[in-house]
C-alpha cells in the first residue's frame, strides 16, 4: 500500500503540474479538491483518466469519483480494490 | 482613422527574448542548445517576468509562448481602464498551429490538454490574463511569416471594431516531438518563434512607432533587434 | 463607429452540405419543418472501452457516394466533404461563376482539427495516405480546396474553436468588401474522430442518450460531422435579391477555458456588435439560431445573453444541434444553411430532441416548426472553447 500511495503521489504531481511539490509536501489524508491540494473539477476528470489508462478502472458515476478522491489514502483504498490484473504498473 | 501605430512589439526565438524597448536578450547558456535545436519544453514564466505565472505550468507549448510573447510586450495591459480592454481584440496567425499538443493528445488523451488541442486557445489564455474582450481571429496559414495577421488588425481598427489589437505570430512545435510522430514536413521551415504586436491609435507616446503591413516576424525582429533607447 | 458606405454588399449565392441526413440541401430544407433529428447510435472504441456514441454521424452510404465520385481524395475524407459541398455551393449559385475568373475567387476554410484522423493513425502506425497525412495541416486543406475551385485568389483558413464557421463566413465577407474577391467560398468541415471523441468523453460534455437543446432534463452535447459550404458574392453580381451578410461581431469572455462566463456578458458584446455593423436595433431581429449544444451552462449563459441583450421581448429562437449534432468547424456554415432555408420557407425552425422546455429559457424557445410571414432578419450565434463568440447577421433583400 505504501508504494502505491507514493505512486499516486508521484501521478498527481507530473498529472497537475504541481511545481515545486514533492510527493513528501502531500499530505495522505488530506483533500484533494477544493481546499487541501486545491485541484479542481477539470482535474477530477484528468484524475478520472489516469485511473483508466494507468489501472483499468473504469469510474461512471459522480458519487464513486466523489468518494474514491476524497485524499491520497481514499484514492489508495480504491485503487487498490479495483485495480484491473492486466494494467501495466507494478502491484505494491 | 489616422493610420494606426505600432505601440509595442515582443519577440521570442532562438535568437533571444525580448521587446522593442529592451531590445533582444540571450538566453540562459543551460538552455540556449536546446532551443537552438527547437527542443523547447525549457521554456519558462520566469525567464521573462517576475510575475505570478498563474496557471502557466497547466498550459501547453504554444499558449506557453504566445503568453510568454504577450507578457514581453511589457504593454501595461493591467493599469488600463476596463472600456479600453473590452475594444482590444487578439488575431493570431499560425502554420504549425496546436500539432505539439495534437500529437501529445493522440497518443496519451487527457481531459486538461483537450482544450489546447485548437490555435484559437492560446486567445482565450491572452485574454483571460490580460482581460481583453475585443474581436479575436486566428488564422492558419501555409507559411510561418505571419504575414496576415497584422493587416486583418489593422482593418478593425480602420471599422471602428476595436481600439487597439494584440497581433501574435506563433510557431510552437518542438522539433523531437515532431520527428518522433513522423511528421518533420509539418514543422515550421524557420523554426520556432512567439512574436507579438500591439498595434492601435496614435496617441503620441515615445513608444509609437509607424505602422505598416507586412510580416510580423520580420516587423517584430527588426523592432525588437534595433530597440529605441528610453531617452 | 465607421461606417464604409461605398463598400460593396456582400450576399449569398448558393449553398452545400454533406451531413448526417445525407447529402445537400434538400434533406435539410425537409427536416426542418419536420424537426426529424439526424443522430444515430454507433459502436465505438473509446480509450479502452466499447461504447454506443450517438452522434450526427455521415453514414457510411454518404461516404461511399462521396468516395466513388471522387477516388483521387478517398483518403482524406475532410477534403472528400467539403469539396462535395463546394461543388454543390457552386452549382447551386447557376451561371454566377461562369462570369468569375480564378482571380477573382477566394477561398475561406474554417476547421477544428481538419484531416486530424490520418495523426490518429500516424500515432498508432496504421497506414494513412500521402493526402490524409498532408492535410492534417488546415492551411493545406484550404490550399487544395482552392485549387478544386479554381479559386486564383485569396486563400486563408480559420481554426478559431466552434466559432470558426461564423468567423470564416465573417472573412469572406472582408475579402469582398476589400475588393480582394468577387465571390468567395466558404466552407466549413469536421470530422467526429476518435481524436475528438475521446476528448469530449474524457470532459464528460457528451450526453449518452442524444442532446436536448434548452431542455429542462439537458445534461450533455452530440458531436456532428461533415461539411458546409456558401458561395458568397458582391451583391451587384446577383440577378435576383438574395440574403445579404449584414452583421457580424465577435468576442472574448476573459473568464474560463471551456466553460463560458457566468453571465452572458461575452456573447453580449458579440451580438451587440453584429447588431450595430448591421445597423439595426435588437427589435428588428425576426429570429435567432442559437449555439444551443445541450449542456446545462451554455445554454443556461445563452438565455442570460438573450434577456440581456433582447429585454423581455427575446425574438423567437432554436436550437439546430438535435437535427445535425454540435459540427464544431462546420457548425457556423450549416447553421447558417438553416437559417438560409428558413428564410427562403418562411419558416421559424423548432428545436428538435427537446421534450420538455427549460422553465429558465426565455418563453419564445420555439419547441416545433411554425411558418413565419415577414422573416426578415435573422440572428445566428456561436459560442467556443476559449471563451470566444460570434454572431452574424443575416438579412433578405426585399424584391
Amino acid at each position: 500500500m505504501e508504494n502505491l500511495i507514493e505512486e499516486l503521489k508521484s501521478k498527481i504531481i507530473a498529472g497537475f503540474s504541481l511545481e515545486g511539490v514533492s510527493p513528501s509536501d502531500i499530505q495522505t489524508d488530506e483533500p484533494l479538491f477544493g481546499v487541501g491540494l486545491g485541484l479542481d473539477s477539470i482535474d477530477a476528470l484528468e484524475l478520472v483518466a489516469i485511473l483508466e489508462q494507468d489501472y483499468g478502472i473504469i469510474i461512471q458515476e459522480r458519487q464513486v469519483a466523489d468518494k474514491a478522491f476524497a485524499s491520497v489514502q481514499a484514492l489508495a483504498e480504491f485503487v487498490a480494490a479495483n485495480r484491473k490484473p492486466c494494467s501495466s504498473e507494478s502491484q505494491s | 482613422m489616422n493610420p494606426p501605430a505600432i505601440l509595442a512589439a515582443s519577440y521570442l526565438g532562438p535568437e533571444g527574448h525580448g521587446n522593442d524597448l529592451t531590445g533582444l536578450r540571450a538566453w540562459p547558456a543551460s538552455l540556449n542548445e536546446a532551443l537552438q535545436r527547437g527542443e523547447l519544453d525549457g521554456l519558462h514564466w520566469s525567464l521573462v517576468s517576475d510575475s505570478d505565472p498563474s496557471r502557466f505550468a497547466r498550459m501547453d507549448l504554444m499558449c506557453r509562448l504566445g503568453l510568454m510573447a504577450a507578457e514581453l510586450l511589457d504593454a501595461g495591459f493591467d493599469a488600463m481602464p476596463e472600456a479600453r480592454r473590452e475594444r482590444i481584440g487578439v488575431c493570431v496567425e499560425t502554420f504549425a498551429g496546436s500539432l505539439d499538443t495534437d500529437i501529445r493528445f493522440a497518443q496519451t488523451p487527457r481531459p486538461s490538454i483537450f482544450a489546447y488541442t485548437l490555435p484559437s486557445t492560446v486567445i482565450g489564455e491572452i485574454c483571460i490574463r490580460y482581460r481583453l474582450k475585443g474581436p479575436v481571429l486566428c488564422l492558419v496559414s501555409a507559411d510561418a511569416a505571419g504575414n496576415n495577421a497584422a493587416v486583418e488588425a489593422a482593418e478593425w481598427l480602420k471599422l471602428g471594431d476595436a481600439g487597439a489589437c494584440l497581433c501574435l505570430s506563433c510557431e510552437a512545435l518542438d522539433r523531437k516531438t515532431a520527428v518522433a510522430a513522423g511528421l518533420p514536413g509539418h514543422l515550421p521551415p524557420d523554426g520556432w518563434h512567439a512574436c507579438a504586436l500591439l498595434i492601435g491609435g496614435r496617441e503620441g507616446a515615445p513608444r509609437e512607432r509607424p505602422f505598416a503591413a507586412g510580416s510580423l516576424v520580420e516587423i517584430c525582429r527588426k523592432l525588437c533587434s534595433k530597440p529605441k533607447r528610453a531617452c | 463607429m465607421d461606417v464604409a458606405v461605398n463598400e460593396p454588399a456582400v450576399a449569398i449565392a448558393g449553398c452545400g452540405a454533406i451531413t448526417a441526413l445525407g447529402i445537400g440541401i434538400e434533406p435539410l430544407q425537409r427536416a426542418l419543418p419536420a424537426g426529424t433529428s439526424g443522430l444515430r447510435n454507433r459502436e465505438c472504441t473509446v480509450g479502452k472501452t466499447r461504447q454506443a456514441i450517438i452522434a450526427g454521424w455521415v453514414t457510411g452510404e454518404t461516404l461511399d457516394q462521396l468516395r466513388a465520385s471522387d477516388p483521387g481524395h478517398a483518403g482524406s475524407r475532410a477534403f472528400l466533404f467539403a469539396r462535395a459541398a463546394l461543388k454543390q455551393a457552386g452549382q447551386n449559385a447557376g451561371n454566377l461563376l461562369d462570369s468569375v475568373p480564378p482571380s477573382k475567387r477566394g477561398l475561406v476554410l474554417s476547421t477544428t482539427k481538419a484531416g486530424i484522423d490520418a495523426l490518429e493513425k500516424l500515432v498508432r502506425h496504421l497506414p494513412c495516405s500521402p493526402m490524409a497525412q498532408r492535410h492534417i495541416q488546415p492551411a493545406w486543406l484550404a490550399a487544395d480546396l482552392a485549387v478544386a475551385c479554381a479559386a486564383g485568389g485569396p486563400v486563408q483558413c480559420v481554426s478559431a474553436a466552434c466559432i470558426s464557421g461564423l468567423l470564416a463566413i465573417q472573412q469572406g465577407v472582408a475579402l469582398i468588401r476589400r475588393n480582394l474577391a468577387d465571390v468567395v467560398f466558404v466552407a466549413g468541415v469536421d470530422l467526429i474522430s476518435d481524436f475528438v471523441l475521446a476528448g469530449f468523453v474524457s470532459l464528460k460534455s457528451l450526453d449518452p442518450e442524444g442532446c436536448r437543446p434548452f431542455d429542462k432534463a439537458r445534461i450533455g452535447l452530440s458531436l456532428g460531422e461533415g461539411a458546409g459550404a456558401i458561395l458568397l458574392a458582391r451583391c451587384d453580381l446577383l440577378p435576383s435579391p438574395s440574403v445579404r451578410v449584414s452583421g457580424w461581431g465577435t468576442s472574448n469572455d476573459a473568464n474560463h477555458l471551456t466553460g463560458p462566463s457566468r453571465d452572458g456578458s461575452g456573447l453580449v458584446l458579440a451580438i451587440f456588435r453584429a447588431l450595430a455593423r448591421a445597423g439595426v436595433a435588437p427589435d428588428s431581429i425576426d429570429y435567432i439560431n442559437a449555439h444551443g449544444t445541450g449542456t446545462p451552462y451554455n445554454d443556461n449563459m445563452e438565455a442570460l445573453a438573450l434577456r440581456a441583450v433582447f429585454g423581455r421581448r427575446v425574438p423567437p429562437f432554436s436550437s439546430s444541434k438535435g437535427m445535425l449534432g454540435h459540427t464544431l468547424g462546420a457548425a457556423g456554415i450549416l447553421e447558417t444553411i438553416l437559417c438560409l432555408a428558413a428564410m427562403q420557407a418562411q419558416l421559424l425552425p423548432g428545436t428538435p430532441r427537446l421534450r420538455e422546455r427549460d422553465p429558465a429559457a426565455p418563453e419564445s424557445l420555439l419547441d416545433h416548426s411554425r411558418p413565419a410571414s415577414g422573416l426578415r432578419r435573422i440572428l445566428k450565434i456561436n459560442c467556443g472553447f476559449g471563451g470566444t463568440n460570434g454572431a452574424l447577421v443575416l438579412e433578405r433583400e426585399l424584391p
